[in-house]
């Protein structure tokens, strides 16, 4: 497995990661790393040439917002938090992409 | 683009976001590296595992960028600080180039401002495209006026959408609030003339048909006021609804105020206050104006689809009917005889457009032609300039550079010209305009114009700022692509330069030729102001004070009186020879109506010919302006209301409709023809006099027949003219001087008329302001087009003597002389010049038509204004040509050579 698991995943996937882990509550793009990684299992090693690109397009698209705060340990971070649109588009990309990992199966499960 | 409003937001805030993004990843690594130090990693250790862990930092910044601001425009802003950075190297070629532009695009918009006002924009109101005014099949120089009757029977046929009455314009009121009374415009409308338009009103409201009727509505005597008036004399404050004020002494109320942006139906010009039509039966003593009187022009709008030659049609055959019911008493079988026409009045009504059409598209093309030039000598300095760069540019393509990007580089550094010169010009055209419209508004024909700067204008500028960046950078931008890498290698690519030289040459022959037209063009507008300036006037305009007189205050049935008496006061103040009075002032005398004569008790036959200039004048009056008399007598105190009816007529009047005739003592029936409403006779006059003639209208009108008639002996009692316009001769060559004296002798006749005084020089001059500023911008376009032309010529001779250098300098180790290398580089200059000069003379022949009807005195195809102008731009051509080519004769050979 590389080390930026994350770049070999299907396009639009990272995105719709991110998402689904601010649901959660708020969080800082390490926060997120670190819990794409936990969650996954070490799977999906996220690096800042992905994770921040990502961020930076769903701040574009108004799904998440950015502000910053203290972390737990008192130090300045940039903590994301999902928005209306971003939930609503959480719902979309989840069924999107249910539908294409369907369609990935059948196709695997032919032969 | 999505997301456009985010995007822009992010390229104003960059430096803060991107600070927000670097601080943020640096935190991610701190806590990375603090998570693996926890681990028990060493802290060297821990760093370079975090750096291998989360890849390069430049990387995902740059990715981040990505995001916001697309590769394309990242480009583009390199591309923009390269051009500043070119432009500021060489600032005196920026700086001509960027000064012409912004003259050019900066003329080219404030004409387009005036034109887009006058010419092209729509009314403001609800559909103006469906409006069309009400006139005749005959060519009048002015709108023909319906009685209130025929506007009533237009209404009630329910041919159209709606119809709508107005008066023609100019006249005053005398407005007065507490006991502070002032002059404003006014005009009487028809009560469905704001819903008719689908105006709204601002505050209060507008008009409903109840408020016109004989004594008013439910709210009696109303009036609605305008944007202006409200904010000038009422602060703008919304109690103004239901103020009572006094309106040429009848107390009216203030039922609303109209939109800042309405200013009535006709272009240029403006109001204070409107009137339902009913009110003018009630501001009057007289019943000078009855339902039978032709004072109201008609506007009507048009049902949905209905096209102008349908509702035409349909209005024409229902013209007898409307005759019928409409005819006056006693009946006049000439009443609406012509066919009745629509004309469409979506503009508004056209008298300012008819008046400033021509000048303005003159203007135009002047203004269009100098934009061309300009970008032709920029192409041209672009060029040199390339020509400069190919190393850099030969050396760019060698690193890998592809052509598209040179290419890019090139046009963004014309756009950044072309946006430096729209921006000054803006601020230039800005200026221009006000100073334009304050120069054609006269003290007898104000224009008023709203020259806001609009999106309609500031489309126009970015238009013009794009096509003359294509324009001059297109060239050198595909010249640049075809830089060849290997020529980064080589000192001197000669095919490159002769390619350039031969594009170069064909711009400014081009140059030279749009120059020689602006020149002619020029030269002719300027001969035409000079030779009206010396037109014969009939009259002495040099020691005449012109005093208007405004007495809206006086009841109509005093003022005849008054005015005669007001008259022989200015006569009895010191220093005036002589002093006369009239209703039409000279050099602006209105047409309302023409006149025919005809033997008494006989008929006009209906071919009769007509004459247009009418006046009525106190005795004295001829004396005073100076206008020499050549038989028989002038007007005197004995031509009264109860002696024989008298008149005077000029030569132009004899020699026109009585040719070889002494007509002196002969009696004539003078009957009004109104073209819609048919002949009225005005009574039968005994010629007492024949007066030189003068002009009474326009300097470059022909002299027409005129005639005066005594003001003491106008057929009716009542006088509706509020204005009225006293000339004082002075004795002395100073008629300022008697400004004081005879205001103090006015007030003291009657406190209640308002006065202003002109001299008639000043009045002369006014009457030629169109021609001046035609004269003098054609002029100073010329010059402009001279200057560009003659700068274009300097430069590329300089710069072909730059790099004719090695060869110069060989022909004079060979014994060239001085003076022959002066003529091998004039020699080129001179077949530039010559064929620039050929062509332009063929462009100017060719475009002479379009002047014709704006000269006066000069022929369109005038040879020595064409000569003249070929004279001019020759000897320019040779001054510009000079200097390079004396700087070339001044090589030293031995230094040349050695350099090579």
């Amino acid at each position: 497995m590389g080390q930026n698991g994350a770049s070999e995943l299907l396009p639009g996937t990272l995105d719709l990661l991110i998402l689904k882990t601010l649901v959660a509550g708020r969080q800082h793009g390490y926060g997120i790393a670190q819990r794409l990684k936990d969650v996954s299992e070490d799977v999906l090693q996220v690096g800042e040439s992905s994770l921040y690109p990502a961020l930076q397009r769903l701040l574009l698209r108004g799904w998440v917002k950015a502000e910053w705060g203290a972390s737990e340990n008192n130090r300045r971070a940039r903590y994301y938090t999902l928005t209306a649109a971003g939930r609503k588009q959480l719902a979309v990309e989840r069924q999107e992409f249910d539908r294409l990992i369907l369609a990935i199966h059948k196709v695997l499960n032919i032969a | 683009m999505r997301q456009l409003f985010p995007r822009v937001w992010y390229l104003f805030r960059r430096r803060q976001l991107e600070g927000d993004l670097a601080e943020e990843m640096a935190i991610h690594r701190a806590m990375k590296q603090q998570e693996l130090e926890q681990g028990g990693l060493e802290p060297r250790e821990a760093m370079s595992v975090t750096r291998r862990a989360l890849g390069s930092l430049a990387l995902a910044q740059d990715r981040s960028r990505d995001v916001w601001v697309p590769r394309w425009l990242q480009g583009l802003g390199q591309d923009l600080q390269v051009g500043a950075r070119m432009l500021r190297s060489t600032p005196l070629l920026t700086t001509v180039a960027v000064l012409s532009l912004a003259l050019g695009i900066g003329a080219n918009t404030a004409i387009f401002s005036l034109v887009d006002r006058l010419l092209l924009r729509t009314l403001p109101v609800k559909q103006p495209e469906r409006l069309v005014v009400l006139s005749t099949s005959q060519r009048l120089g002015y709108l023909a006026p319906y009685s209130f009757a025929t506007f009533d029977q237009i209404r009630q046929s329910q041919l159209f959408d709606g119809a709508l009455a107005f008066t023609n314009c100019c006249l005053k009121s005398a407005l007065t609030i507490g006991n502070e009374t002032q002059s404003v415009d006014r005009f009487f409308v028809s009560g469905d003339f704001f819903t008719t338009l689908g105006v709204r009103a601002l505050l209060g409201r507008l008009f409903t048909p109840a408020d016109d009727m004989p004594g008013g509505g439910a709210s009696g005597p109303v009036t609605v006021i305008s944007y202006r008036l409200w904010q000038e004399r009422f602060g703008g404050a919304a109690s103004v609804v239901g103020t009572l004020i006094t309106v040429d002494r009848t107390p009216v109320t203030i039922v609303g105020v109209t939109t800042p942006e309405f200013f009535g139906v006709e272009v240029g010009k403006t109001f204070d206050v409107v009137f339902p039509i009913h009110m003018q039966f009630k501001t009057r003593d007289s019943i000078y104006y009855d339902v039978d009187t032709p004072y109201l022009n008609v506007m009507l709008r048009l049902k949905p689809g209905q096209s102008l030659a349908v509702a035409s049609a349909a209005l024409r055959a229902v013209q007898p009917q409307i005759r019928a019911a409409a005819m006056p008493r006693p009946s006049n079988p000439e009443f609406l005889k012509d066919p009745m026409m629509l004309e469409p009045a979506g503009a508004g009504t056209p008298a300012l457009r008819q008046r400033f059409e021509r000048p303005l598209v003159m203007m135009f093309c002047i203004v269009a032609l100098v934009l061309l030039i300009a970008c032709a000598n920029i192409a041209n300095l672009q060029l040199a300039r390339g020509i400069a760069r190919r190393h850099e540019l030969s050396l760019r393509l060698a690193l890998g550079a592809s052509r598209w990007r040179l290419a890019r580089q090139l046009l963004t550094e014309s756009l950044v010209m072309a946006i430096l010169g729209a921006t000054a010009g803006l601020a230039f055209a800005t200026w221009a305009n006000r100073a334009l419209v304050a120069q054609l508004s006269t003290f007898a024909t104000p224009v008023v114009l709203d020259l806001a700067v609009d999106w309609r204008v500031l489309a126009f500028t970015a238009t013009a700022m794009v096509a003359t960046a294509l324009l001059f950078g297109l060239a050198p931008a595909l010249r640049a692509t075809r830089a060849a890498p290997v020529d980064a290698l080589k000192e001197q690519g000669r095919m490159a330069s002769e390619g350039r030289a031969a594009l170069s040459s064909g711009l400014l022959v081009v140059q030279v030729a749009l120059s020689l037209t602006l020149v002619v063009a020029a030269g002719l507008f300027v001969r035409t102001f000079e030779r009206l300036g010396r037109v014969t006037l009939g009259f002495d305009r040099d020691r005449v004070l012109v005093v208007t007189v405004n007495a809206q205050l006086v009841p109509d049935g005093d003022r005849n009186r008054l005015y005669h008496r007001l008259v022989q006061t200015v006569a009895a103040v010191p220093g005036v020879a002589h002093a006369g009075g009239s209703i039409n002032p000279p050099l602006v005398g209105a047409l309302v109506g023409d006149v025919v004569v005809s033997p008494p008790g006989t008929p006009p036959p209906p071919d009769a010919q007509r004459v247009s200039q009418v006046n009525e004048i106190t005795p004295g009056w001829l004396s005073a302006y100076g206008t020499a008399i050549r038989a028989g007598r002038d007007i005197d105190d004995h031509d009264t209301a109860s002696a024989s009816g008298v008149m005077v007529v000029n030569e132009a009047f004899v020699r026109r409709l009585f040719p070889g005739r002494n007509l002196v003592g002969t009696t004539l029936a003078v009957t009004a023809r109104l073209p819609p409403n048919g002949d009225f006779l005005i009574g039968s006059k005994t010629v007492v006099g024949i007066v030189s003639d003068a002009v009474y209208r326009a300097i470059r009108d022909p002299v027409q027949p005129t005639i005066y008639m005594p003001l003491a002996q106008w057929g009716d009692n009542a006088l509706p003219y509020t204005n009225f316009f006293i000339a004082a001769q002075s004795s002395t060559p100073s008629p300022a001087h008697l400004t004081r004296s005879v205001a103090a002798a006015l007030i003291a006749v009657n406190p209640d008329v308002s006065l202003t005084f002109h001299s008639l020089t000043d009045q002369v001059n006014d009457s030629l302001v169109q021609d001046r500023v035609v004269a003098v911008l054609s002029g100073f376009f010329g010059g402009l087009a001279l200057l560009l032309a003659g700068l274009g010529l300097y430069g590329v001779t300089a710069y072909a003597v730059a790099r004719r250098r090695t060869e110069i300098a060989i022909r004079m180790a060979l014994g060239t002389a001085p003076a022959g290398v002066i003529r091998l580089v004039l020699s080129r200059v001179d077949v530039l010049v010559g064929i620039g000069v050929i062509v332009g003379t063929g462009v100017s022949l060719w475009a002479s038509r379009f002047v014709a009807a704006l000269l006066y005195g000069v022929e369109p195809r005038d040879p020595a204004t064409l000569i003249g102008a070929i004279a001019v731009l020759t000897s320019v051509g040779a001054v510009a040509g000079s200097l390079p080519a004396w700087r070339a004769s001044r090589i030293d050979p031995a230094v040349v050579l050695r350099e090579s």
